[in-house]
């Protein structure tokens, strides 16, 4: 009947409150309403979040514990727990669902929703955003913010716009005058670098991307670049991406306790982070052959890429590059934190080796570490280096 | 330094100069050719440090002695885009090479002889002497095998060993293995055993310098250094340092699988099959059964590709992966004819051999599968 109204492209972004703090709040009746910071782990010295009684302080995510309670007295730090939180992050996906199937989980607390295909089903885009609130709500008892419009940078700006419990709609058609006066940087997937680079060009504001020639971004950013000028115009040509996408690294860093300079201490840590990196390429069903090492310290960071023989998932290979790193590079200096990162992770161990027999008894300990991991919680009680004396 | 020479003769002296020279510029000079004119022979040396190459021709007509270097891109562009059987004339002037032929003039920037860095290889403990044609499919046989890159340094070249028996060529990458050898000893020379590495980058200049004759080449081997010497050229490379892997520990004994097939079937069905497989892994899965083979292809958009060969094979039901890459390099090393697969399960190595009697190489060539 309103056939003429249906729009070009519908596309949805979804993003869940306070995440960790709206869970926290949820599952502990007893915070609700209170200021609330999430910590990460029972260690954890920064807050990875805070709920949004708190941030009327003023308190932001990465900010340290002493610096947010000088700033709200009754705060409440509540450890991370991680497993609630992919739990309570599954549950919402999976009833995304129900509105349609094209959905891009962009991170554990955001998804973006393509519902061009269903206007004739549900009706219109805005009525659909209203069915993802009450949804997630009656699935999870989670509020979300929920931006509305005809592509995915527009849409993830409106998501910004009303929060919390927030629904925005810009029309396709009037996106491009509703962007205009909003900073270039605040568009997802402008950061300072661009941003910078935008800035020397007289770039500050979307509406002044139609100054430059889409040349300039594309020469020096390639297809992004063209992305980029197109999505300050509210035509952000990105499809929703419904595939999931192999990683294109792994990483783990640490910051490590203040003044840390004993070597054994960080072997330790860097022991840890390579085991981690390891056990979450083994969880992929990826192996790595190179990795990038490093540690920063008051001189800046320090390390390098560093290459195994063959490409491998063994915390204990990769801690042997960690230590080589840390040799070539250290001199006694306080490392303040740690870094090791798996660099283009390939599927499997499908090529078999002429000279490089797979160590069986290794795999075996790894399928048996990992079992026992994923059993007794995310707090890593154990390492294969641990076991291994068994051996 | 004053010399007359024909396009056409010259350029096939620099093509192969100009391919060693160093491009990565980290001695200017190694950019140069050196050019030696004297008692009306003409030298062109290149080099990068790790490959020197000399080649040497007799000149016609009126000279005048004399040595530099000139950049060798620029020298090649010259001669490749003058027209074809032109004269080219040089001359130094200070520092200043003039070229001329017909209507065009080309000034080229020089640097001293005096700069050209040399490799002094110490006097050769070994020497054999052998056809040009047999060195140069010696190095056919396995080359594709040789690595790449790879942080096992010793991989990213060539082995190359002798003993009573046989000379041979062995190349692998820790995924696929090629060993070529010689049938009968080479004119009958007395030399001690040997094994060296010759770097990758030896080895592809070496194999488009020599060609498929059966002219005299002297091969000098001190304890760094391989020096080759053939009609008109001198090559020299540095050695590679290192232990090349037990070959023979992996090459398979026995197995019971045994496939015969076409070269050509083979190799047309599994680069069909192929288009379809991951680009990262190529794998493909051959099914066997006894009489036929099926290949099957499929890649992460869950497109699939058959192909069902007729063939010998009288062995049970059985299914094997491997990277067709690594089967094609064979395939297309391999004469055309027929071709012999030794399997013995799905994850130890395949032989491949060609069943087509060659009169005096012989190849063998070894590839892991990979795991389905």
């Amino acid at each position: 009947m309103q056939a003429n109204k249906k729009w070009p492209r519908a596309i949805l972004l979804m993003d869940l409150n306070a995440f960790f703090a709206s869970v926290e709040q949820r599952d502990f009746p007893e915070l609700r309403g209170k200021p609330v910071a999430i910590t990460n782990g029972d260690q954890g010295s920064a807050m990875i979040t805070c709920s949004y009684e708190a941030r009327k302080f003023g308190l932001k995510t990465g900010m340290r514990l002493w610096e947010a309670r000088k700033r709200c007295p009754d705060l409440i730090v509540q450890p991370s727990r991680h497993k609630a939180y992919s739990a309570a992050s599954k549950v919402v996906m999976q009833a995304l669902q129900k509105v349609t199937p094209d959905i891009e989980i962009f991170s554990v607390d955001e998804a973006f929703l393509d519902v061009t295909n269903c206007q004739s089903l549900h009706g219109t885009p805005e009525k659909m955003a209203r069915m993802v609130k009450d949804i997630i709500f009656e699935v999870s008892g989670l509020l979300c913010s929920v931006g509305v419009s005809g592509d995915k940078t527009t849409a993830k700006y409106a998501a910004g716009v009303q929060k919390p419990d927030g629904l925005t709609v810009i029309l396709p058609w009037e996106a491009e005058k509703r962007l205009q006066e909003v900073p270039v940087t605040q568009l997802c997937g402008i950061g300072p670098k661009v941003g910078q680079f935008l800035a020397n060009y007289g770039v500050l504001r979307c509406k002044d991307m139609k100054n430059i020639p889409m040349n300039v971004l594309s020469k020096r950013y390639g297809n992004m670049g063209r992305r980029i000028w197109l999505m300050c115009q509210g035509k952000d040509p990105e499809p929703v991406c419904t595939k999931i996408e192999d990683p294109k690294s792994v990483g783990h860093g640490k910051v490590l306790p203040p003044g840390t300079r004993n070597e054994k201490i960080i072997l330790n840590y860097f022991f840890r982070m390579s085991d981690m990196v390891a056990e979450r390429m083994r969880k992929y069903g990826m192996r790595a052959q190179s990795y990038h090492i490093s540690y920063l310290s008051e001189a800046g960071r320090s390390g390098g890429k560093y290459r195994l023989v063959v490409p491998e998932h063994d915390g204990q290979h990769i801690f042997h590059l960690c230590r080589y790193m840390l040799d070539h590079h250290w001199s006694g200096e306080v490392v303040k934190q740690i870094q090791v990162t798996a660099i283009d992770p390939q599927p499997g161990d499908t090529q078999i080796d002429l000279f490089a027999a797979p160590d069986e008894k290794r795999e075996k300990l790894h399928t048996v570490v990992d079992q026992v991991n994923k059993r007794f919680g995310d707090s890593r009680k154990i390492g294969p280096g641990m076991l291994q004396k068994k051996y | 330094m004053e010399f007359t020479i024909t396009r056409e003769h010259l350029l096939k002296q620099i093509q192969p100069v100009a391919g060693v020279s160093d491009k990565k510029k980290t001695l200017a000079v190694l950019a140069n050719i050196l050019i030696v004119v004297e008692n009306s022979r003409l030298s062109l040396i290149g080099s990068d440090l790790e490959i020197e190459l000399i080649m040497m021709s007799q000149l016609e007509g009126d000279f005048i002695a004399g040595e530099v270097t000139t950049p060798a891109d620029k020298l090649l562009d010259i001669c490749r885009n003058l027209p074809e059987t032109s004269l080219i004339s040089f001359k130094l002037d200070d520092d200043k090479l003039t070229v001329r032929s017909g209507g065009s003039r080309f000034s080229l920037s020089t640097l001293p002889a005096a700069d050209f860095p040399t490799i002094q290889g110490s006097s050769p403990k070994i020497t054999i002497n052998l056809p040009q044609n047999q060195f140069k499919q010696l190095i056919y046989g396995s080359q594709f095998a040789m690595a790449q890159q790879d942080v096992r340094y010793y991989l990213n070249g060539m082995l190359f060993e002798a003993d009573r028996e046989s000379l041979r060529m062995i190349a692998t990458d820790g995924h696929r293995l090629a060993v070529t050898h010689s049938k009968q000893h080479a004119a009958g020379d007395a030399h001690g055993d040997f094994h060296i590495i010759l770097p990758r980058k030896a080895i592809s200049e070496l194999y488009r310098l020599l060609q498929d004759e059966d002219m005299a080449l002297q091969i000098g081997l001190d304890d760094n250094h391989i020096r080759i010497t053939g009609a008109g050229f001198v090559f020299i490379a540095k050695l590679i340092d290192g232990r090349f892997p037990d070959y023979k520990r992996v090459l398979p004994q026995g197995g019971e699988r045994i496939i015969e097939v076409d070269r050509d079937l083979l190799k047309q069905g599994l680069s069909r099959a192929a288009i379809l497989s991951s680009e990262k892994h190529r794998g493909v899965r051959l099914q066997l059964e006894p009489g036929w083979m099926r290949i099957i292809a499929n890649n992460p958009e869950q497109e699939e590709a058959e192909e069902v060969l007729e063939l010998d094979y009288k062995g049970d039901n059985f299914e094997i992966g491997f990277n067709a890459s690594y089967l094609l390099d064979v395939l297309n090393t391999v004469p055309p004819g027929g071709v012999k697969l030794t399997l013995q399960d799905a994850n130890c190595s395949a032989l491949i051999e060609s069943q087509v009697e060659t009169a005096s190489l012989k190849s063998v060539y070894v590839v892991m599968p990979l795991r389905l």
